[in-house]
C-alpha cells in the first residue's frame, strides 16, 4: 500500500512537472526523458562487463531507420518508432559477430570503430541518408485528442507525456530484465564468467542478447528524438555525445538501476539550466568538466553512493526506533 | 479546459501574445527601474565548441553595435524610442539545442528578431519559425527555401561570394593553371566545394583531382595535406574550412614545403597562422573577409557605419579575436534597424516587408539586391559586391570589390551544375 502511494505520488509529480517549468525547460525535459532511456539502456550492456563507444550511433540507427520508414515508406510514426528500435537491435546482432570476438578494451575500441563506420555510411550515401546534412522534415508524431487533453506534439509538454510514457514502459521492461534470471546471468557473465561458462552459460550469446536489447531501447530513444526535432544528421550521434553518456553513467554510478538516471538528470540540469541561468553560458564546458573531475575524485562510486549512504543512515535509525517500540 | 488552454498556445497570434506576456512579466523589475523601453534581439549561435569562432565574435560585435545605437538614442519605432538588448543562447551547433534556444528566446525572452549562424542547426529551428512567424536571419543562404518566408540571409551569401576570389586570382595571376581542394564533409563544406568548382571551371583553372573531403572529426591533417599536394598544384583551395582546420592545414602546407598559392573562404585569426608558419609563407593568401581597419571600407558606397572605429573598439575589448563574423551580425542589425524604423514596428511581417521593399537593400559592402530564387527557391538573400582580401606583409588588405550577380549572370549555369552534382540545390535537400 505504501509503495503504491509512493508510485502514485511520483506519477502525479511527473505529470504535473512540465507545468511548473518554463518553455525552454520543458524542451530540455523532453530531451532529458529521452536521454534517460539512452543511459539506462547503456547500463544494461555494462551489466555484462562490456563498455561500448558506439551506443549513441546505435541510437542514431533507430533515429535514421524510423525517419526513413516514415519518409520513404509512409509508415505510421508510432509504428516506425518501434521499427526503429527493432532495426537498431537487429543491427546490434549483426555487429555482435565481429565485436564479440573481442573483450574489454578491445571491444571498446571495436565498438567505436563500428560506430564510426556507420556514421561514415550515413555521410557517404546521400541517398537515402542525406549525407552530412542528414535528414530533415521528418514527420512529427500525429496529433490526437483523448477528450480531456489534446496532444499537439509540437508542444514540448505533449511530447514529454508521449516520450515519458514510452520511456516508463521501456524502463520497466529493462528493470524486469535485470531482475529476471537473464539479468542475473548478465551479472554472472561480468563477474564470474569462467564459473558461468563452466555452468553451461553461453557467454557470447548472453553478451549478444544484452547488446541487442540495449541497442533496441537506444534505437527507440533515437526515434523519439528524430520525430521531435524533425532533423537528424551524423554529427548528432558523434563521439562527443557518447562522452556525455559515459559521463552520466560514471558520475551517476552503474551499480544500481537508478545510478545512471541520477547522473543524467543531475548533470543535464546543471549543464543546461543552472549554468545557463547563472550566466555562465560560454564557460559551461569548463565548469562542467571541473565538476565532473571533482565528482570522480570525491565520489568515486558515483552519485548513487550518496543516495545509498543517506538511506543506510536512515535504516539504522528506523531499526532503532522499531527496537524501542518492541 | 486544460486541453483548450494548451491548444490556445499553438496559433501564431497566441504564440506572440504569450511571448509578449512572458517578456513583460520577466522584465517587470527592470521596467520599474528603467524608463527606457527595451527591444530584445535573439542571438542563437554556437558560443562554445568547434564552431564557436563563427558565433562568439559575432555576439561580441553585436554588443558594441548595441552600445553605439543606444548611445545615439536607440531604435525609433512608431510608439517611441527603444533601447536594444541582445539575448544570447549557445546552441553548440546542435539542432535540438537550437530548437530549445529558439523556444526560449521567443516565448520567454520575447525577442523581436533572431540571428543565427544556420547550417546544421536551422532544420531544428525551422518548425519553430514556421509556427511562430518569427523573423530569423542566417549567415548560410543554403538554409533558404520557399518553405520559410521569414528566414533571410542579409549579410553574406555564402558560399557564392567565393567566386570573386577565384575570379580575381585568375585575372591577376594568370600563370596559375591547376588547383586542388579540401573541405570538411558537412553542410558548410559541400556547397562551398560546388561553388569553388564552378569558379575554377569558369576561370579556366584545371582541378587536378576530385575535392578531398575529410571528416569533421579529423585532427591530424598531415596525410590530408600530403595527398593534397602530391600532384604539385599551383593553387591549394581550403574551401570553407572552420578555423580549427584552416590553421593546421596551413601549418602542414608550410611544414611539407608547399610554395604555391593558397585560397580560402576565411582566414580567421590569421596573425596566429603567421606565428605558426611565416609572413613569407602566407604572403598572397587570398580569402574573403577583410579587417575593418581597411581604408577601402571608408568609401562612400560602404553602408557599415564607422568600420574603422568598430574594428578598433572590437580589438581593444577582444584582442586577437577579430574574425569573419565579427561584423556580420552587426551589419544584419543595421539592416533590421533601418527596416524596423521604416516600418515603425518590430513586428516580423512589417520588418521583412520594409526590408525587401523595392527589391534592394543596403548591404554592408554597398547597395545590393534581394536575390536567390534560382538557387534557393526564394529571393531572400541580399547580394551585391564582395571584397577580395589578400594577406600582404602580414596584414589583410582588400584588393578589390567584385560583383556577385555579375559573375552569376555569366556563369550561373556552371554553379547550378555543380550544386546539383552535390545535391545542394534547394529542391534537392532531403
Amino acid at each position: 500500500m505504501r509503495n503504491l502511494l509512493i508510485f502514485l505520488a511520483g506519477a502525479v509529480a511527473l505529470i504535473a512537472l512540465p507545468h511548473g517549468l518554463s518553455f525552454s525547460q520543458q524542451e530540455i525535459l523532453v530531451f532529458l526523458t529521452i536521454n534517460i532511456l539512452l543511459v539506462s539502456s547503456y547500463r544494461l550492456l555494462t551489466l555484462t562487463g562490456e563498455w561500448s563507444l558506439g551506443h549513441v550511433v546505435i541510437m542514431g540507427v533507430g533515429a535514421y531507420a524510423s525517419a526513413l520508414f516514415t519518409k520513404e515508406m509512409g509508415i505510421y510514426v508510432p509504428v516506425s518508432i518501434l521499427l526503429g528500435g527493432i532495426t537498431a537491435a537487429l543491427l546490434a546482432v549483426v555487429l555482435s559477430f565481429p565485436l564479440f570476438r573481442m573483450k574489454g578494451f578491445y571491444f571498446l575500441i571495436g565498438s567505436f570503430a563500428a560506430g564510426e563506420i556507420i556514421r561514415l555510411l550515413w555521410k557517404r550515401f546521400r541517398d537515402p541518408f542525406g549525407g552530412p546534412k542528414g535528414i530533415k522534415g521528418i514527420d512529427p508524431m500525429p496529433d490526437f485528442s483523448i477528450g480531456i487533453y489534446d496532444f499537439d506534439f509540437f508542444e514540448p509538454v505533449s511530447y514529454y507525456y508521449l516520450s515519458g510514457a514510452v520511456v516508463a514502459v521501456c524502463l520497466w521492461v529493462l528493470w524486469r530484465i535485470e531482475r529476471s534470471p537473464v539479468g542475473l546471468t548478465f551479472h554472472a557473465v561480468h563477474w564470474q564468467d569462467k564459473l558461468a561458462e563452466a555452468s553451461g552459460v553461453n557467454l557470447r550469446a548472453y553478451r549478444t542478447l544484452a547488446f541487442a536489447i540495449a541497442s533496441g531501447f537506444a534505437g527507440i530513444g533515437g526515434a523519439l528524438l528524430a520525430h521531435y526535432v524533425g532533423t537528424i544528421n551524423p554529427n548528432s550521434f558523434d563521439v562527443e555525445v557518447m562522452v556525455f553518456v559515459l559521463t552520466w553513467a560514471i558520475v551517476g554510478g552503474t551499480g544500481t538501476f537508478y545510478g545512471p538516471i541520477l547522473g543524467c538528470v543531475v548533470l543535464t540540469i546543471l549543464n543546461e539550466i543552472v549554468l545557463r541561468e547563472m550566466g555562465f553560458e560560454q564557460m559551461r564546458p569548463l565548469i562542467y568538466g571541473a565538476i565532473m573531475i571533482l565528482s570522480i575524485l570525491f565520489m568515486p562510486k558515483g552519485l548513487e553512493s550518496v543516495v545509498q549512504k543517506i538511506f543506510s543512515r536512515k535504516a539504522p535509525d528506523n531499526a532503532t526506533g522499531q527496537e524501542a517500540k518492541t | 479546459m486544460l486541453s483548450k488552454i494548451v491548444k490556445s498556445g499553438l496559433t501564431r497570434r497566441t504564440f506572440l501574445q504569450s511571448t509578449a506576456a512572458a517578456a513583460a512579466s520577466s522584465s517587470l523589475p527592470r521596467a520599474a527601474l528603467a524608463v527606457d523601453k527595451v527591444i530584445k534581439i535573439g542571438f542563437l549561435a554556437p558560443l562554445t565548441g568547434p564552431v564557436a569562432a563563427w558565433g562568439k565574435p559575432g555576439l561580441d560585435g553585436c554588443e558594441i553595435w548595441a552600445e553605439r545605437v543606444n548611445a545615439a538614442g536607440g531604435i525609433k519605432l512608431g510608439d517611441g524610442d527603444y533601447m536594444v538588448e541582445f539575448v544570447g543562447y549557445d546552441n553548440e551547433y546542435d539542432p535540438a539545442k537550437a530548437r530549445t534556444g529558439a523556444t526560449k528566446l521567443i516565448r520567454e525572452d520575447g525577442v523581436s528578431f533572431i540571428m543565427m549562424l544556420g547550417g546544421d542547426t536551422w532544420p531544428g529551428v525551422q518548425p519553430v519559425a514556421d509556427k511562430t512567424g518569427m523573423l530569423f536571419s542566417t549567415l548560410l543562404p543554403s538554409d533558404l527555401s520557399p518553405d520559410t518566408t521569414t528566414l533571410i540571409a542579409p549579410a553574406e551569401v555564402h558560399p557564392i561570394y567565393n567566386v570573386t576570389g577565384v575570379e580575381w586570382l585568375a585575372e591577376n595571376k594568370p600563370e596559375l593553371k591547376t588547383a586542388v581542394m579540401c573541405a570538411q564533409d558537412d553542410a558548410l563544406g559541400l556547397p562551398s566545394v560546388a561553388t569553388y568548382l564552378a569558379a575554377f571551371e569558369a576561370a579556366g583553372i584545371e582541378m587536378l583531382d576530385d575535392p578531398l573531403l575529410f571528416d569533421p572529426a579529423t585532427t591530424d591533417f598531415a596525410p590530408v595535406v600530403t595527398k593534397l599536394i602530391s600532384g604539385n598544384p599551383d593553387i591549394v583551395c581550403l574551401d570553407t574550412c572552420y578555423s580549427d582546420y584552416v590553421h593546421p592545414i596551413a601549418e602542414q602546407l608550410f611544414q611539407q614545403g608547399y610554395e604555391g598559392q593558397i585560397i580560402s573562404c576565411t582566414a580567421d585569426f590569421y596573425d596566429q597562422m603567421i606565428e605558426k608558419t611565416s609572413e613569407e609563407f602566407l604572403e598572397g593568401f587570398v580569402f574573403q573577409f577583410p579587417d575593418f581597419d581597411d581604408m577601402a571600407l571608408n568609401a562612400e558606397n560602404i553602408n557599415f557605419e564607422d568600420p574603422n572605429g568598430f574594428y578598433f573598439e572590437f580589438n581593444k575589448r577582444y584582442p586577437g579575436q577579430w574574425g569573419a563574423v565579427s561584423w556580420e551580425y552587426a551589419s544584419i542589425m543595421d539592416l533590421w534597424k533601418a527596416a524596423a524604423e521604416k516600418a515603425g514596428s518590430a513586428e516580423p511581417d512589417a520588418v521583412i516587408a520594409a526590408m525587401k521593399d523595392g527589391g534592394t537593400g543596403k548591404h554592408a559592402f554597398g547597395d545590393a539586391s534581394w536575390w536567390g530564387e534560382e538557387l534557393f527557391g526564394i529571393d531572400n538573400a541580399l547580394v551585391g559586391d564582395w571584397p577580395v582580401v589578400v594577406i600582404e606583409s602580414g596584414k589583410a588588405r582588400i584588393k578589390e570589390f567584385r560583383n556577385i550577380p555579375a559573375w552569376y549572370d555569366k556563369h550561373g549555369d556552371l554553379l547550378v551544375k555543380h550544386m546539383k552534382a552535390y545535391d545542394q540545390m534547394w529542391d534537392q535537400r532531403s
